[in-house]
């Protein structure tokens, strides 16, 4: 193991002392200096999930595909894109820029009026003892915000009209995880950030709840119909339980897409009463014309005309002047 | 677990319990966990829990205590000098990144890095005396020998600050360079040096007014300094270049050795017997084994990630003060 572990921080260093170092110290950056070789290690845990993704997940798909090949299969060439640009770190680093001041000024703000944030190994003194436990508490507690955020995707309005373009996907595989308008990107990235500070996520273990959450909601929009079995599926979420999440809303299933919104950990949707394990299988995509137009559009397509619903969303007034031409 | 590795992680207590050499602890500021070494067969007898994020660690005034900062969590926890054991939690300490007695013993200071503040401490009882909010990333401090005076080196604006202990006023705020973060006061009491990390050299500093007398050229990215021993040397690492240099401080500073450490060397300690100088590897997640004699690395240690602080234990840590739950190399680490 400590041959593996000498082998990744060797590459990442190397990395690092080559590309990144002689750029921040040129430019006067060393107060970045330990976060850019995290975010080299980032970027490294990106190449091994496209790997994961493209050789072990598309093994399960291409053996066992759930749809077949046809005419839709194009349709997966734009949500590569995505995985691309999120797994190698172009969107991540974008958003990291952009939220990182965010949440500095946050933190100092909270700590500046004397609020302390309720660290959890406070309340709870054990867990600073079991390293295990606590990285699963932490995980547990993270994925619990995760569903919180996911539900309010699909309350709210604006929200929805971001988080639709994940949904407008008709070829549902193992790299659509990624297909996030970027603003929407933006604003759970915030949110989770902000929730790990408060209840006191470490930096290390926070780079492995990425790793492992986002390697299983990868394989959970797999285009195959596998679960872990009667428990596993409601230990840990799999390709059966989230496809429901995405299934095509349909006049006796109107509000079929408001199930299973777990991204990580089932328990949240059997505990809020918002699991269903039928065991059905049904076509996904969004019941919309103008949601459904996504599809067949690139990248920067996608982002325009998405942002443009998002605007028509939040402001009433302009949705009406706009779509009456 | 099971029994077989749990049987042998017992026995590797009972080992380390028993064995001759000293302890060394180092800090794994990305894991929130320390190490503790075993100077004699130079491996990682135990890795155990502490706060989150610690960086820095220092003896208390009483020589009884290693007292260790956990930045995220607020706390400065302490460890018997000789033992290892557990003692306390100080709570309430805010972001103590990098922290320090005053000489005399009556003053902590810690510098709040991320939050941008230097906190004033009446040791006893660690109460707060005065909290200077100061722009800038507040890196590292050091003290005049009096204890009247403490110096913090402003990491994002390039400035070192001078603050009056007693009465926690500014006394200066002078430019210094690009990005200075280790700092210390050389026994005569009138110079201060200051390493400048995003630059290639050191300033040397009259702690009087905080005017830049000379600098001197050492490596990229010098960061931190570490006495020999001897009143006269001192080690500094320089991080991005990944070197350790040996600097002669009598009369104008020169640089007398190097050695290449890679993987941004940081801070340092040296065994008791003054042979060995041990440098963290902050991204090999190692610790790198120096001979001073002859400034050759001769051994390195794999620790946890981003290790930061590393400190000499006065004897032998008997590991009992927790489970070691990522336990010992020799025990079949599931790292
Ligand atoms: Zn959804």
């Amino acid at each position: 193991m400590r041959d593996l572990i000498d082998i990744w921080v060797g590459v990442q260093a190397g990395l690092f002392e080559t590309l990144v170092s002689p750029v921040l110290y040129h430019f006067g950056l060393m107060a970045w200096y330990e976060p850019g070789y995290s975010a080299v290690e980032f970027v490294m845990l990106g190449v091994v999930q496209i790997a994961v993704i493209a050789i072990a997940m598309r093994f399960f798909e291409r053996r066992w595909p759930l749809e077949k090949a046809g005419k839709d299969d194009k349709l997966v060439t734009v949500d590569r894109v995505y995985t691309m640009l999120n797994k190698l770190g172009v969107v991540p680093l974008a958003i990291f820029i952009i939220t990182y001041p965010l949440v500095q000024e946050i933190e100092l703000a909270v700590r500046t009026w004397g609020y302390m944030p309720p660290r959890l190994e406070r309340m709870l003194p054990w867990l600073g003892d079991n390293a295990l436990a606590s990285f699963l508490v932490y995980f547990v507690l993270y994925d619990f915000a995760a569903y919180w955020l996911h539900r309010g995707q699909h309350a709210f309005g604006w929200w929805w009209a971001l988080h639709s373009l994940h949904h407008s996907q008709r070829r549902m595989t193992v790299w659509t995880d990624d297909r996030n308008h970027v603003i929407d990107d933006l604003i759970v990235t915030l949110a989770l950030v902000l929730f790990s500070q408060f209840v006191g996520v470490q930096p290390g273990e926070y780079v492995v709840i990425l790793m492992v959450g986002r390697l299983v909601e990868s394989w959970s929009h797999a285009n195959v119909d596998m679960s872990f079995g009667w428990l596993g599926e409601r230990l840990l979420v799999g390709p059966r339980f989230h496809r429901l999440h995405h299934a095509l809303s349909t006049p006796a299933e109107r509000h079929i897409q408001d199930h299973n919104f777990a991204p990580v950990f089932p328990i949240w949707d059997i505990l809020f009463g918002t699991a269903i394990y039928d065991g059905k299988i049904r076509p996904t995509g969004v019941d919309n014309a103008a949601v459904d137009a996504d599809n067949g559009r690139g990248w920067i397509v996608q982002q325009a005309t998405v942002f443009g619903r998002f605007v028509r969303a939040l402001m009433p007034r302009f949705r009406r002047r706009v779509s009456v031409p | 677990m099971n029994r077989l590795s749990i049987a042998a992680l017992a026995f590797s207590l009972v080992v380390s319990g028993t064995a001759k050499a000293d302890s060394v602890i180092v800090l794994n500021s990305d894991e929130a966990s320390y190490s503790i070494l075993s100077r004699s067969t130079r491996t990682e007898v135990a890795r155990l829990p502490v706060g989150r994020e610690p960086h820095h660690l220092i003896v208390s005034p009483d020589g009884k205590e290693v007292i260790i900062g956990s930045t995220a969590t607020n706390e400065l926890l302490s460890l018997d000098i000789n033992t290892g054991e557990r003692k306390r939690v100080v709570k309430d300490i805010l972001d103590p990144y990098h922290l320090g007695f005053s000489p005399d013993g009556k003053w902590l200071v810690t510098a709040a890095y991320r939050l941008d503040h230097v906190d004033i401490y009446h040791s006893d009882g660690f109460r707060l005396a005065g909290r200077i909010f100061i722009d800038g990333l507040p890196s590292h401090i050091a003290f005049d020998a009096e204890s009247k005076t403490v110096f913090v080196t402003l990491q994002q604006s390039g400035r070192l600050a001078a603050f009056d202990l007693a009465t926690q006023a500014l006394k200066w705020n002078m430019p210094i360079g690009n990005a200075p973060a280790g700092v210390v006061m050389l026994p005569d009491d009138k110079r201060l040096l200051v390493a400048l990390t995003g630059e290639d050299r050191i300033a040397v500093v009259d702690p009087k007014d905080g005017s830049v007398k000379s600098s001197l050229q050492t490596g990229k990215g010098a960061h931190n300094f570490f006495p020999k021993g001897d009143g006269r040397h001192y080690f500094l690492s320089n991080r991005v270049e990944g070197t350790v240099s040996l600097i002669d401080t009598k009369d104008d500073p020169k640089v007398v050795g190097s050695v290449r450490i890679p993987g941004g060397p940081d801070c340092m300690d040296i065994t008791p017997d003054g042979k060995e100088l041990w440098v963290t590897q902050r991204f090999l997640r190692r610790v790198a084994i120096v001979d001073i004699d002859t400034l050759k690395v001769v051994a390195g240690i794999p620790v946890g990630k981003s290790p930061h602080g590393v400190f000499m234990m006065k004897s032998t840590a008997t590991v009992t003060s927790g489970l070691p739950v990522r336990a010992a190399s020799t025990a079949g680490s599931p790292r």
